[in-house]
């Protein structure tokens, strides 16, 4: 191999071309990713795109994801009398959530609908970019301080409703972290209603590190809440709390019974999200456990 | 904001590491779990250097201001730092030029017709004219080159003064209108904690009768590091030297500190983190690694040499030279101090095209040495980052060349000397003294532009800590002959460097490499 041949090996391998940048695990505190021009991703939003994700939605990843999950949907009903444009907020523990919540929202809302990903991911090779902004109609939000684009604000502004995973990113342990307020500033600037969502399941069906849901078609659950609008005066925190607090009751719903949950709710003594502070081992435990589905129809064949 | 420095523990996602090998640099993969120190990012510059100027020599530290100190009639002598700082040479205007501009014009102001400028050369080569230009700008050189701005000569004898010895018998000799000057201005760039202080004055001034008391092989292994002042020998020699001169003369000291940006922008990937390097940066290295290795050596060399970096500067200090040089050193362990956990097996360093002694010259293998296993190695606080019997590799090409011009008797020092013992105690007592004396090497450095005729004794003497401290010394891409000559080893790769390393750390040894230049220096806990 000559000398030049080399070093194009060196450098396309070293630094990964083609791939995300990824910072030694030891470098992670002191790296900056430095200065970024935004992806455009306006194109995403045109018709052509639109009509083309629907049809990709609605004839490739929708049977795809029955034909990979046992997918269960509630909620669905907080959609008949709501206007857009609304915040979604779900909790994060897997990439099949995007894919979930697209795929299940009603076809009017489906179409007008984008999703906030993460820039250092989702936008860092311009091959990805134009996939996840075609198909999911993401656009980039900078996770690492470079400054509030104003993306969102255009967005809602032109009646888009935004999908935002508060946690920033995929939970490590299938359970829920720290909701950062973002999604909570954006309703209150806007004064746009926020609708919580609860997923199970996902992280038992393709945690962090897998790239296709496991076999035997685990279940996921989807359940939509009650939309939340911003009170008069209300600050951020206060909002990301109650934000936090729903999506906490819509799990507990989930995992038991509606009026259960509510009870629960009401005595402030719904099981946290974040889960039990027991060894890591015995969180992802419990996490990879899953949702149990109830039969909806009983068995011929028992 | 610029970062701090940090230690890397090498993982898989750990693109190769950029390594710098004389005129040239490449890509090293390191073994998974090396470590690697990085300097401090660059420290933000001063917005106004004028203004602090004017403010450090107004409002000196333990000092009256310096249009107090300035009359007419007296005799000012204003010394600086010759070309061996900073490395690589500063972009214009330097910081010496903007100084000595401004001491001048207070000078002016008071009326003070008596003023030369003298170039604290040491026993290092006579600068140039225009090199000389360089660092004190077009003004002051049209007014004072040559009879009032001139090198300082360490053999005339004429123009030297014997202020007498320390309590450890050490002979203070210095340049003679420096000694009998109403004031003496010192203007220094202080790059690495080594230099500034009384190490300006008791050695930039200072004869061979005066410096043969802390160049020498016992000075050198006893100070750990040299670069820490508080621990070295060299040091407190120049400290005792420093105070005799103090009762003499009245030293007013300016020092000042530069950022670490050590590289014009063209080659900003130098100093970028390797897995933050963008598309761009990987293009720009593959482009001038590939240009510069296809250059001929002279082009090539006349490239490195002409490279200007466009440091920024981070501080000014002016008044008496103990409290003068505190801050110094406080401002420059902000911009290199890094920590470090323990040390480790393996040292691994690159080393770059310039030492302080082959600016506009050719780094000869006892340079290279130099710079290693003197300057490199000893870039640490508390403990060296090798342990005791471990193993240095050096990245350097070690080419057997000399420049007859600036380093005369070097040539028979690697040929006479090191042929016959390369052990700094062995030599000096036996070959020291010639060489000091020698007339011809004398003629050369007081007519021409020659190192002294003792300068390669001194340069062997910087490498006397790690050769005491380590058990092995490997270079990697090293000319054989001429590593063979200085009684060490070479080895082809990287690989085969710690294949021949095994002998002396076994088979897995811990690795630690440092990321510089620019600098760092290390705080070894």
């Amino acid at each position: 191999m000559t000398g030049i041949q080399q070093d194009l090996t060196s450098l396309s391998r070293g630094w990964r071309w083609g791939h995300r940048k990824l910072p030694p695990h030891s470098a992670e505190p002191h790296h900056s990713f430095g200065e970024r021009r935004e992806f455009p991703t306006d194109w995403a939003r045109s018709r052509p795109a639109r009509a083309a994700r629907e049809a990709i939605l609605r004839g490739g990843l929708t049977p795809l994801m029955h034909r990979e999950t046992t997918m269960r949907v509630d909620g669905l009903d907080v959609f008949d009398d709501l206007e857009g444009p609304v915040v979604i907020v779900a909790n994060h523990t897997s990439h099949l959530d995007t894919a979930l919540l697209l795929t299940t929202l009603p076809a009017r809302w489906q179409r007008k609908v984008t999703v906030g990903a993460a820039a250092d991911y989702f936008f860092d090779a311009w091959w990805r970019a134009i996939g996840s902004a075609l198909v999911f109609a993401t656009f980039p939000i900078e996770r690492h301080g470079h400054g509030l684009s104003d993306t969102p604000a255009k967005l809602i502004a032109d009646g888009w409703s935004i999908v935002m995973f508060p946690e920033g990113t995929r939970s490590p342990d299938g359970w829920t972290r720290r909701f950062r307020p973002g999604a909570a500033a954006l309703a209150i600037t806007h004064n746009v209603p926020i609708l919580p969502v609860g997923i199970r399941g996902s992280y038992a069906a393709m945690p962090k590190g897998r790239s296709w849901p496991r076999p035997g078609r685990p279940p996921v659950h989807v359940r939509y809440g009650r939309p939340i609008q911003p009170r008069e005066g209300e600050g951020t925190l206060e909002l990301n709390a109650r934000v936090a607090a729903s999506i906490e009751t819509l799990l507990d719903e989930d995992a038991t019974n509606w009026y259960g949950a509510a009870l629960r709710a009401a005595a402030k003594q719904t099981p946290a999200s974040s889960g039990p502070q027991v060894a890591e081992w015995r969180r992802v435990w419990a996490s990879t456990a899953g949702p149990r589905n109830t039969p909806t129809r009983s068995k011929a064949w028992r | 904001m610029s970062r701090p420095g940090f230690v890397l523990t090498v993982d898989e996602r750990t693109p190769p590491l950029l390594m710098h090998s004389g005129e040239s640099f490449r890509l090293q993969e390191f073994p998974l779990g090396s470590r690697v120190v990085y300097p401090p990012e660059s420290l933000p510059g001063l917005v106004d250097v004028d203004e602090a100027i004017e403010q450090a020599l107004l409002n000196p530290i333990d000092s009256e201001p310096l249009t107090a100190l300035l009359r007419p009639g007296m005799k000012l002598t204003i010394a600086f730092d010759d070309l061996s700082l900073p490395l690589p040479p500063m972009r214009k205007p330097d910081i010496r030029q903007r100084v000595i501009e401004h001491v001048l014009q207070h000078a002016a102001d008071a009326g003070v017709d008596d003023v030369e400028l003298i170039v604290a050369t040491a026993l290092h080569r006579r600068m140039t004219g225009a090199e000389i230009k360089a660092v004190v700008g077009e003004r002051v050189y049209r007014s004072f080159w040559p009879d009032h701005l001139y090198n300082f000569d360490a053999e005339d004898r004429a123009n030297l003064a014997h202020l007498g010895t320390t309590e450890q018998s050490e002979d203070v000799e210095i340049s003679k209108r420096a000694a009998e000057s109403d004031l003496l201005v010192y203007v220094n760039v202080n790059l690495v904690a080594m230099d500034g202080g009384w190490k300006s004055t008791a050695v930039g001034l200072a004869s061979y009768n005066s410096l043969r008391h802390h160049h020498n092989a016992h000075t050198m292994i006893h100070s750990r590091s040299f670069m820490d002042p508080r621990h070295s020998e060299l040091h407190s020699s120049a400290w005792r030297m420093g105070r005799i001169l103090g009762e003499h003369v009245k030293v007013f000291q300016i020092e000042t500190t530069l950022n670490n940006d050590a590289f014009p922008s063209q080659y900003g990937f130098l100093t970028k983190r390797e897995w933050e390097w963008s598309l761009r940066d990987q293009a720009t290295f593959l482009g001038a690694k590939r240009g510069i290795d296809l250059l001929p050596s002279k082009q090539r060399r006349r490239l490195f040499q002409g490279m200007e970096a466009p440091y920024a500067v981070t501080g000014i200090s002016a008044g008496a030279v103990e409290p003068v040089h505190a801050q110094t050193l406080e401002r420059v362990h902000r911009q290199q101090l890094v920590e470090v956990d323990g040390q480790a097996d393996v040292l691994v360093m690159g080393l770059p095209y310039l030492c302080p002694y082959n600016v506009n010259s050719v780094m000869n293998p006892i340079l290279a040495a130099c710079l290693g296993l003197g300057y490199f190695f000893n870039m640490y606080r508390n403990k060296p980052l090798v342990r005791e019997g471990g193993v240095i590799i050096l990245n350097h090409p070690v080419p057997w060349e000399f420049s007859t011009l600036h380093h005369p008797s070097y040539v028979d020092f690697f040929d006479e000397v090191l042929a016959e013992s390369t052990d700094p105690k062995v030599i000096g007592p036996k070959f020291e003294q010639q060489y000091a004396t020698d007339p011809w090497y004398t003629h050369l450095y007081r007519t021409s532009h020659a190192y002294h005729g003792v300068h390669p004794f001194y340069m062997w003497y910087w490498c006397a800590h790690a050769l005491d401290h380590v058990g092995q010394v490997i270079w990697v891409g090293g000319d054989r002959r001429s590593v063979a000559r200085m009684g060490m080893r070479s080895a082809s790769t990287f690989a085969d460097a710690l294949e021949l390393a095994r002998d002396t750390v076994g088979s897995s040894p811990s690795i630690t490499y440092t990321h510089n230049p620019p600098h760092l220096l290390a705080d070894v806990r």
